[in-house]
């Protein structure tokens, strides 16, 4: 008899007739488009003119183990402090059968004046080292005003220091990150305050490059093909915290700070940011078919995970889903963190409304959100205002992990998937969005299996462009031409000249709207956003007031400030 | 006196080795020797029994949490008649996490365990899953009862920041409605 799961496992037990009794069931709308209108939105991607043209190559063509269909993360970062936005892009091995054919090379692009990358890789020295990527968190660890990178791996992780000559070193080995297994998501931030970054890393399942080079697909999908297994019936890895000894190596502290994987959660995405508004800083973990898990911090970088009864581990329906990616914002201008986490195909990438002191609410069908991510597999995402009209709109990466589904496109869709764009349709107090995928430009049309996604302003005019990883494709950079409103780009400098001060805040007041943004290292699905916080303004030329609360408490004030402008504050002033 | 499972799996197997010995001499029949039925009867008495000790392990994963919830409540209704709101707000939430955990049927740990289960293909209630009255893995603990009690953590977390004695009472009322129905034998 059937047995129906929650999340990533339900519908491979499903037969196709019940497709569309589990929709109904769900309150699926059909046509969540807007009518004919002007197209608000504008994306085009521009990757190849740009010199974005890295392929990421991942397993074998079918898909035999979930690493090969896994995918990685993205990252904008500015590695070389000139003001223009540089890319990483994480690369996987290529098999053939039980044969590694090629170890992929990770790829850094440097930004140049007209809008194009070069890839620096091999004078950089940040190639990735011959391990199966997975994820790159941009943070400056040593403190000492150059960002680094840190890419977890199927693997030993490698964590390349900035040399300031753009240079990297790998110290990894050194500092006591390597941490070998199947890394996943990270985050760094400061745990206990001592202005240290501290790390947190997601692990996946327990596996060996044996088992991943021998795997044959023997999961059963609705009696008509079978597809890589698990991960339910494979072993969990436990996930690993690091307390930074001074910026100069890491200790595993996992047990010490709390923070046990006592579940073997599937981790992927990793979050940290102040989700209880407590001045201290939690950390979110999106777990793949198990209960998220919310480690609030106690104080003095001691944790307690709280997500179950806090109401972000599960969805409204008490069930586990399939979590694999992560956003974080106030979507509805309530001065309060949202939680987004994308999901399996036919299920709701889910809306956490936060409703203060930590506590969250599953609003993924009141907010519309739910209905309009239903069909596709969903990774990397961002809360972000891409029409700078004051609000967060909600972007995701599609794409499957079964390739066979392409020999049943009726039944869910194909392998490669359209990426989505929600607009926030800025209704205080009551989140509420609308499907605008279709009217977003060509860019938003293109069919790719994605993953990463990172958001940033890679040209610097205001408007907040999209950067896709994708499986066994080079990435896209869909660039912003939406014809938009004011908007304001707050550049945080710390006393050593960095410009992305982990666990910085910023908030403008503007046409009577409070905004506020954090700077966080680890983001998405495995991936890292630009750390400049950017506001869209709407119709206000002016911003009242803006408020930066560095990393240590200090704040520094502007008011009276020009809207349309990259803000430069330094710490201190 | 009861045998423990292994050695009614070893005593299964020597009596199958003889048995078969015996078989072969006497050429072909249709009745499986008496002893192997036995022994198979005595390996399904151990079988059986473990399905009840899962089901007694469960159950007292909830009693203890409920027990536990019972000391938080306590202590939180103190500190909501003393006006203590840091006291209150700490029970509150430790109350929070027990009613969770009897919402989950144990914590991460136990889940750990539970999808290791899973995994294995062991489902304790596996007709009651196939009719969506179980989660799966879940042995005590209904779909509906599951609902209901991490809605009354919820709640009682949010409490957390403004106790109020008749609210936390109505809520745990709803919990001890919850628990025993789940703990009838």
């Amino acid at each position: 008899m059937t047995r129906v799961r929650h999340g990533r496992a339900a519908w491979l037990t499903l037969p196709a007739c019940c497709f569309a009794a589990l929709g109904a069931s769900r309150g699926i709308a059909v046509g969540q488009t807007p009518p004919a209108e002007t197209p608000r939105f504008r994306f085009v991607d521009v990757a190849e003119g740009a010199g974005l043209t890295r392929v990421t190559a991942f397993g074998r063509p079918a898909k035999d183990h979930l690493l090969d269909s896994a995918g990685a993360g993205i990252a904008f970062l500015d590695y070389d402090r000139d003001g223009r936005l540089d890319v990483y892009v994480v690369n996987g091995w290529r098999l053939d059968g039980s044969r590694v054919v090629e170890k992929g090379k990770n790829a850094l692009y440097r930004g140049l004046p007209d809008g194009t990358f070069r890839d620096v890789t091999d004078d950089a020295g940040v190639g990735g080292e011959a391990e199966w990527g997975a994820g790159v968190t941009v943070a400056d660890y040593d403190g000492d005003g150059w960002p680094d990178l840190l890419v977890t791996n199927f693997g030993s992780n490698v964590l390349y220091r900035n040399l300031r000559n753009g240079r990297f070193r790998n110290v990894a080995r050194e500092v006591g990150v390597e941490a070998p297994g199947w890394n996943t998501g990270a985050a760094f931030f400061d745990a206990d305050g001592d202005g240290d970054l501290d790390l947190y890393v997601a692990s996946y399942i327990d596996c060996t490059l044996r088992d991943v080079l021998d795997a044959k697909p023997t999961l059963p999908w609705r009696g008509l093909e079978t597809v890589a297994f698990g991960p339910f019936g494979l072993k969990g890895a436990p996930d690993h915290f690091f307390r930074s000894e001074g910026g100069k190596r890491f200790v595993d502290a996992t047990a010490e700070a709390g923070m046990q994987d006592l579940g073997l959660g599937f981790g992927f995405g990793v979050r940290a940011a102040d989700f209880d508004g407590d001045g201290d800083v939690d950390v979110f973990v999106a777990n793949d078919s198990d209960p998220n898990y919310l480690y609030r911090n106690e104080g003095h970088g001691v944790f307690r995970e709280v997500a179950t009864w806090s109401g972000c581990a599960l969805d409204s329906n008490g069930a586990s889903q399939a979590n694999m990616g992560v956003a974080v914002g106030d979507v509805d201008g309530d001065g309060v963190p949202d939680i987004f986490t994308t999901t399996f195909s036919e299920d709701f990438s889910t809306l956490y409304r936060g409703l203060g002191n930590g506590l969250f609410e599953d609003v993924s069908r009141a907010s519309g959100v739910g209905p309009a991510t239903y069909r596709p597999l969903k990774w990397g995402a961002a809360l972000a205002d891409l029409d700078n009209d004051g609000d967060l709109d909600v972007t995701q990466a599609n794409g499957h992990i079964y390739p066979q589904i392409d020999r049943h496109p009726e039944i869910i869709g194909t392998f490669t998937q359209k990426n989505l764009l929600l607009e926030n349709m800025g209704r205080p107090g009551a989140p509420a969005f609308r499907d605008v995928t279709e009217q977003a430009g060509p860019g938003f049309q293109l069919l790719r299996s994605s993953r990463g996604l990172a958001i940033g302003d890679f040209d610097n005019d205001g408007r907040l462009d999209v950067l896709i990883a994708h499986v066994d494709a080079p990435p896209t950079l869909l660039h912003n031409e939406t014809p938009g409103g004011s908007w304001l780009t707050v550049v945080c400098e710390d006393d050593r000249g960095g410009t992305g001060p982990i666990g910085a805040v910023v908030t403008v007041k503007a046409g009577g709207r409070v905004q506020s943004r954090d700077i966080a290292a680890g983001d998405s699905f495995l991936s890292t956003h630009d750390p400049r916080p950017h506001f869209g303004l709407g119709a206000s030329d002016t911003v009242d007031e803006v408020t930066v609360r560095w990393p240590d408490g200090s704040r520094s004030v502007r008011r009276n400030v020009a809207a349309r402008q990259f803000l430069r504050i330094r710490k201190g002033t | 006196m009861r045998l423990s499972t292994r050695r009614v799996a070893l005593l299964a197997a020597a009596a199958i080795t003889i048995s078969a010995g015996r078989v072969a001499a006497q050429g072909p029949g249709p009745a499986t020797p008496t002893e192997i039925v036995a022994t198979y009867n005595t390996l399904a008495d151990g079988i059986l029994a473990l399905k009840r000790t899962e089901e007694n392990v469960c159950r007292t994963i909830l009693a203890t949490a409920n027990a536990h919830a019972q000391v938080e409540l306590g202590r939180a209704q103190k500190a909501i008649a003393a006006g203590d709101a840091k006291a209150a707000q700490t029970a509150l939430e430790a109350l929070a996490a027990d009613v969770a955990q009897m919402g989950t049927e144990g914590d991460n740990a136990v889940g750990a365990v539970r999808k290791r289960l899973i995994e294995a293909g062991q489902h304790h209630n596996a007709a009651g899953e196939a009719q969506g009255i179980f989660d799966e893995g879940f042995v005590i603990v209904t779909r509906a009862a599951k609902a209901k009690l991490l809605d009354s953590s919820r709640a009682i977390g949010q409490l957390a920041h403004a106790p109020k004695a008749e609210a936390l009472d109505a809520e745990w009322k709803k919990v001890q409605a919850v628990v025993a129905g789940l703990m009838k034998p």
